[in-house]
């Protein structure tokens, strides 16, 4: 079929949007990484690739915003992908109680990040929160934290609080993905006498293995975009312990005014995530079967 | 029904006319204005002072009943948002006629970028308090007018202090006497909001009797001086001790400055570890309260050389790219007045930097004596100019606050600002 050349001018629109909000910041983004650029002045120096040097080697919190980022995307993305899909196996069949439960989940994903953040905050708060107060009512007294003032647990409890904010949006993902099994591969299995286990491994994870890639993918994505909770909740500390890439490149940009600096940490920041997605993607990838 | 080649032209010309519609309405500061008045200059005002809009509304207001010719528009943005992006909004002139900026940091960006007109020699510049100015000064010109003064320092409750006999301390072992007898008497000495804005105002007073060099963070920023050096591991102690002994709240690190405000407002706790801008709040929760300030004198009485900590803050500038810098003056001459600047002080609860205000309310009455009476010195954490190597500062305080070894905690900051010296 010969398609006419007047169809190519409809990507244009979308081209130029498309440049103007992605490659045009993403080249010159690029650009400033090798610059000394205060985010102010009209001057700058060129640098070469001495900010990436100073990011890699000579720049212990970065380091450390790299670790706390890793932390953070594991605890979410395995914890998140679990529940979303464990969830999702509960609401699956299409019953009034189901679809109530479904938008119930679903209902923090469409709350604000800062009302989430405020939420938390208020959960969490050391004498006035209600999870320590309810801890304390169960007698759990041994389990009651300093949630977000703990350096060794704060990552953790903002983790909570981001899988509990998108869980919801993930559920509905493999709500669908588990909708489109055919019902008569079950009926198969069960004739053969798989066990639930048995089912569930070979006949509904790898045909959902579409769907789980595009959690996961997104979900990584979102762990290491997850600014806006961090930054109203913690805003990176207590000791840089909540710190992340997302915030630090923030820091770096606005409050010490080093563009060219932030510049080269977005940079490595936008490696990081094409790598560990990469990553997943060929991980999972290796699950998909078809029957 | 639209055919293929009359819909490419419509599918450009819809998102231009669009754009073009959006454009139309651009603001033009020699256009009409809203009085009808052909010939009013329009003059941009930027600042983060939420809490100020209505008595700036009404100072707006007479200032325009007074200059016809000029017309100002104020904008508020939050203050993260205005230290992230309101000097980026001064580069071309059209915004920030008049700006304000905060000491520090942002001062030091917006110096080196050239947003500052110098206003040196200016009339107005004598309506402030000479010896409060000083920090918007920079290589001799002064190019900020800081308007507020506010003190860094603990509020504390001088009612409870009167009924359990308690004088204020004179130095570190009085402090700790004082803090123990509240303990005595199941109060809380000290509420520090750790989660916030507890390490980054608590900081300033217990390190300023360590530490009495005002010069120390310029040394520690130019590998002169060390975090692991004396003045401040002692603060760093001094911090543990504080844990310690339980003269703070325990899981101090997770609790925010309105807990902490709860607290001393129910009397649960004797000190706020804020600053004096949370009175007018801390007597709304609570009217009862007799408020006054307190810094903790960290070392013995005859080696203290400060009592508290002082901020000149809300520093008001012209913004040297404007084309209207002499309307912009003249509003800054006219927040200048005494009488203008006491209904800003009075209506908003500060101290100012302006000679002769009249404070009105009695919390600005009864602490008014610590802007002359008593040997303040500028808060120390507005001198770090790089913003890396305060936060490598602050998390020290965080750290030992979770635990960790005084002369550790500064070791591992310490190599935070090596990676940051100039």
């Amino acid at each position: 079929m010969r398609i006419s050349k007047t169809i190519y001018l409809f990507f244009l629109p979308g081209l130029f949007l498309y440049s103007i909000f992605f490659l045009y910041p993403t080249v010159s983004a690029l650009f400033y990484s090798f610059t000394d650029w205060d985010g102010l002045s009209d001057a700058y120096q060129f640098v070469g690739i001495g900010n990436y040097e100073r990011a890699l080697t000579g720049d212990s919190v970065f380091r450390k915003t790299v670790g706390n980022n890793l932390k953070f995307m594991l605890m979410v993305v395995i914890f998140q992908t679990l529940a979303a899909l464990a969830f999702a196996m509960i609401v699956l069949k299409n019953t009034k109680t189901n679809l109530f439960l479904r938008a119930l989940y679903f209902f923090p994903t469409i709350l604000s990040s800062v009302s989430v953040a405020f939420i938390w905050s208020f959960i969490y708060d050391p004498s006035l929160g209600i999870l320590n107060q309810i801890l304390g009512l169960l007698g759990l007294d041994f389990l009651q934290q300093n949630w977000l003032g703990n350096s060794d647990i704060a990552i953790y409890s903002l983790a909570i609080t981001q899988i509990w904010f998108h869980a919801g949006q993930m559920l509905i993902i493999f709500v669908a993905g588990l909708q489109a099994i055919p019902e008569d591969l079950y009926e198969v299995a069960k004739i053969e006498g798989a066990s639930k286990w048995q089912t569930f491994r070979k006949v509904t994870w790898p045909l959902l293995a579409p769907s789980a890639t595009i959690v996961i993918a997104y979900t990584t994505i979102q762990s290491f975009k997850a600014f806006d909770l961090v930054f109203a909740m913690t805003g990176g500390g207590p000791n840089n312990s909540t710190e992340i890439i997302a915030t630090y490149i923030f820091d770096v940009a606005f409050r010490s005014y080093n563009f060219g600096y932030a510049s080269s940490i977005s940079v490595l920041f936008m490696i990081i995530i094409a790598f560990i997605t990469f990553l997943q993607f060929k991980a999972l990838r290796s699950d998909r079967i078809s029957y | 029904m639209i055919s293929k080649k009359s819909s490419i032209p419509a599918f450009f010309l819809i998102p231009l006319l669009t754009l073009a519609g959006c454009a139309g309405e651009s603001p033009d500061s020699s256009s009409e204005s809203e009085n009808g008045s052909e010939d009013r200059t329009q003059i941009s005002f930027i600042h983060w002072r939420g809490e100020d809009k209505e008595v700036f509304d009404d100072i707006i207001a007479q200032f325009e009943e007074e200059y016809p010719e000029i017309g100002v528009e104020m904008n508020i943005y939050p203050s993260e948002q205005y230290q992230a992006t309101g000097q980026r909004m001064l580069t071309d002139g059209s915004t920030g006629d008049v700006f304000t900026s905060f000491p520090g940091a942002q001062f030091e960006a917006i110096a080196n970028a050239g947003f500052f007109e110098d206003l040196s020699g200016e009339d107005f510049v004598g309506n402030f308090d000479e010896s409060l100015i000083t920090v918007g000064e920079k290589d001799g010109q002064q190019l900020a007018l800081p308007y507020q003064l506010v003190f860094n320092m603990p509020v504390y409750n001088k009612g409870m202090f009167d009924e359990l006999g308690l004088e204020v301390p004179k130095s570190w072992t009085e402090f700790q006497e004082m803090a123990d007898t509240l303990l005595e008497n199941d109060i809380t000495p000290i509420a520090f909001p750790g989660a916030d804005i507890g390490p980054n105002q608590f900081m300033n007073s217990m390190m300023m009797n360590n530490a009495p060099d005002e010069d120390v963070f310029q040394k520690l920023q130019n590998g002169e001086e060390s975090l692991t050096n004396e003045w401040w591991v002692k603060t760093l102690e001094d911090f543990q001790l504080l844990e310690q002994k339980g003269y703070i709240q325990p899981d101090a690190l997770g609790t925010s400055q309105d807990s902490a405000m709860a607290m001393v407002a129910n009397e649960e706790a004797a000190m706020l570890a804020t600053g004096s801008y949370h009175m007018a709040s801390l007597l709304d929760l609570n009217p009862e309260l007799e408020l006054d300030l307190m810094a903790p004198i960290t070392v013995e009485e005859s080696e203290a050389e400060y009592e508290g900590i002082n901020t000149a803050t809300f520093m008001l500038a012209v913004n040297s790219n404007s084309e209207k810098k002499e309307q912009a003056k003249e509003f800054i001459r006219f927040l200048s007045r005494p009488e203008i600047a006491s209904q800003y002080a009075n209506e908003t609860g500060q101290h100012l930097t302006v000679n002769d205000v009249e404070y009105e309310s009695e919390v600005l009455q009864n602490t008014a004596y610590w802007i002359d009476e008593r040997k303040t010195r500028f808060q120390p954490r507005f001198l770090i100019t790089n913003a890396q190597v305060e936060a490598a500062v602050l998390s020290s305080i965080e750290n030992v606050l979770g635990g960790a070894d005084p002369m550790e905690a500064a070791e591992e900051a310490q190599q935070i600002v090596e990676e940051n010296l100039e």
